[in-house]
């Protein structure tokens, strides 16, 4: 860990409805780490970044920054400094990128203009963009959006469900540097949950694998990367 | 000639009447994909509260917006008290539910005021002798400013949705209500003010359209449903499209009634039947409703 935990869950439950998804969990983020969630499909990835968020009802404790925000509501989480980057990009279709991107700075008080101009900077292809409707823009252009949008609450953490799903490798690459821009230039902390195994694990500080709603391993990025059980399982090698 | 533009303005005033109870319609479905049965009877009820305002002595414009008040607050509380809590569990039975609201206001209003119709003065000049002549045509001062008041409130929603943060946070749940969570936009509190917003809006219509047509507890009924029809000829989620469609089912009106003998203000019913099927068929998405454009 470099640094002290700015995000520390333990005990995390969560589910729909009857259904418990998430059965415990523990992990950490540091500050200025970045953290990834390995998992297949269903085991509970969405669940966990919803459940930080506040948008599932959970149990367990979730302290972040030193207050416990496990029964806050999803706007107190985001005026806190959690942020996060949906599934599947959710960017506001229908509104244009500048919009999108006010609509991120929603609960900051005062003159976001200073915000708006740091992340068009950071990605130029939305300042070219900025008053095209979000929904013309490509899948990896909606992807930045979103990231840029999840940044304007000047958030201390930022989570990131799946943000490779459906990209070009090349888009992942580019995408994930991004990503380890904010960690190393902006001193951002990063919770990402991936079944790209390959690309995040080697952007990852520390890792953890998670199934069927229990973390089974932990380690370093690395540790995790030369892991022969991973490697089977999440990057298709067979030895 | 003259005739023609007299016919042509008043269907633009009764147009714009349409075009206000589509634009509360557009506002309430864009936010949460409801039809609301009981939009037309809320305006109802405000106008009989103007009407109770004025007999105390208040000026009509002041009554008015007390009225837009009560409408406010009576569909927002539509909203919290019926809406939410159903559409968690089943949000097909909120149109049931709605429908059970239509009623229940509709009879309200009935136990309150009563059956007999009475007369609601209007906010603008509005005797014998208040017109203005354009093009050789007279109009009544009235009718001008019930145009007038569309093109006022167009003015304030577009000032609301383009340059304010809470229309933008409308605009935003509109599009995305799971996304406008993440970013911190408190979503119920958006739905509450939209539908508040649109009670408001049927009032403001219900006020303008009862010093014409008589104030009675079945004010709105026929009115709801043309402006139903201009809504969905408009484009369910287009603001725009309310508008245009609302004039445009308004002077449809105007010559259907003024030089079409054989269907006259009767059969305008059956049009507007006609034209609802038409758009369904031909156009479901309306004139200005999105087919979104998106790319994944």
């Amino acid at each position: 860990m470099s640094g002290d935990a700015l995000l520390t869950v333990s005990g995390l439950t969560a589910g729909y409805g009857p259904v418990e998804v998430l059965h415990g969990l523990d992990f950490t983020v540091g500050e200025g780490e970045i953290v990834v969630i390995l998992g297949a499909n269903g085991a509970g990835k969405t669940t966990t970044m919803r459940a930080v968020s506040g948008m599932i009802p959970r149990h367990g404790s979730i302290e972040f920054a030193g207050s416990d925000i496990s029964g806050s509501k999803p706007d107190a989480i985001v005026r806190a400094g959690v942020s996060q980057v949906p599934q599947g990009r959710g960017t506001f279709t229908d509104l244009t990128v500048e919009d999108n991107l006010l609509a991120g700075g929603y609960t900051l008080k005062g003159s976001v203009e200073e915000d708006l101009d740091r992340w068009f900077e950071v990605f130029p292809r939305l300042s070219e963009r900025r008053d095209q409707k979000a929904g013309s823009l490509s899948g990896g252009e909606q992807q930045m959006l979103a990231v840029a949008r999840a940044m304007m609450s000047r958030p201390k953490l930022l989570l990131c469900d799946e943000p490779s799903l459906g990209l070009a490798p090349l888009i992942t690459k580019e995408l994930f540097r991004v990503l380890g821009t904010l960690r190393d230039e902006h001193g951002m902390s990063l919770l990402v949950v991936e079944q790209n195994a390959g690309m995040s694990l080697a952007l990852a500080d520390r890792a953890y694998v998670l199934e069927t709603g229990s973390i089974v391993a932990t380690g370093t990025g690395d540790e995790l990367l030369a892991d022969d059980t991973i490697k089977e399982a999440y990057l298709g090698v067979v030895n | 000639m003259s005739l023609f533009i007299e016919r042509m303005i008043n269907g633009l005033a009764d147009g714009s009447i349409y075009a206000l109870l589509a634009l509360a319609l557009v506002v309430v479905f864009r936010s949460t994909g409801q039809l609301n049965f009981a939009q037309g009877e809320i305006g109802t009820m405000g106008a009989f509260f103007v009407s109770t305002l004025t007999l105390t002595g208040l000026p009509v414009w002041l009554s008015i917006g007390l009225a837009m008040v009560l409408g406010f607050v009576v569909s927002a509380g539509v909203e919290r008290v019926v809406v939410r809590p159903i559409e968690h569990r089943n949000p097909g039975a909120v149109i049931v539910a709605l429908i059970g609201v239509f009623l229940a206001v509709n009879q309200a209003v009935a136990m309150i005021w009563g059956v007999d119709a009475r007369n609601l003065p209007s906010v603008f000049p509005d005797d014998a002798d208040d017109f203005v002549t354009i093009f050789g045509a007279p109009v009544r001062i009235a009718r001008l400013g019930v145009i007038g008041v569309l093109v006022v409130v167009l003015f304030l929603l577009w000032l609301l949705f383009a340059k304010t943060k809470i229309g933008l946070g409308m605009r935003a749940v509109a599009n995305n209500q799971e996304s406008s969570n993440l970013v911190g936009i408190r979503v119920g509190s958006v739905l509450v003010l939209g539908w508040g917003l649109a009670g408001a809006i049927g009032v403001l219509a219900a006020a303008m359209l009862a010093p014409s047509a008589g104030l009675s507890g079945s004010l709105m009924l026929s009115p709801f449903l043309i402006a139903s029809v201009a809504a969905v000829l408009g484009g369910l989620d287009s603001p725009v499209g309310a508008v245009v469609g609302g004039l445009l089912i308004g002077i449809v009106e105007a010559v259907i009634v003024g030089y079409v003998d054989f269907l006259g203000a009767d059969m305008l019913m059956p049009v507007m039947l006609v034209i609802l099927l038409g758009v369904l068929l031909l156009r479901p998405s309306g004139l200005f409703g999105s087919e979104r454009v998106e790319r994944v």
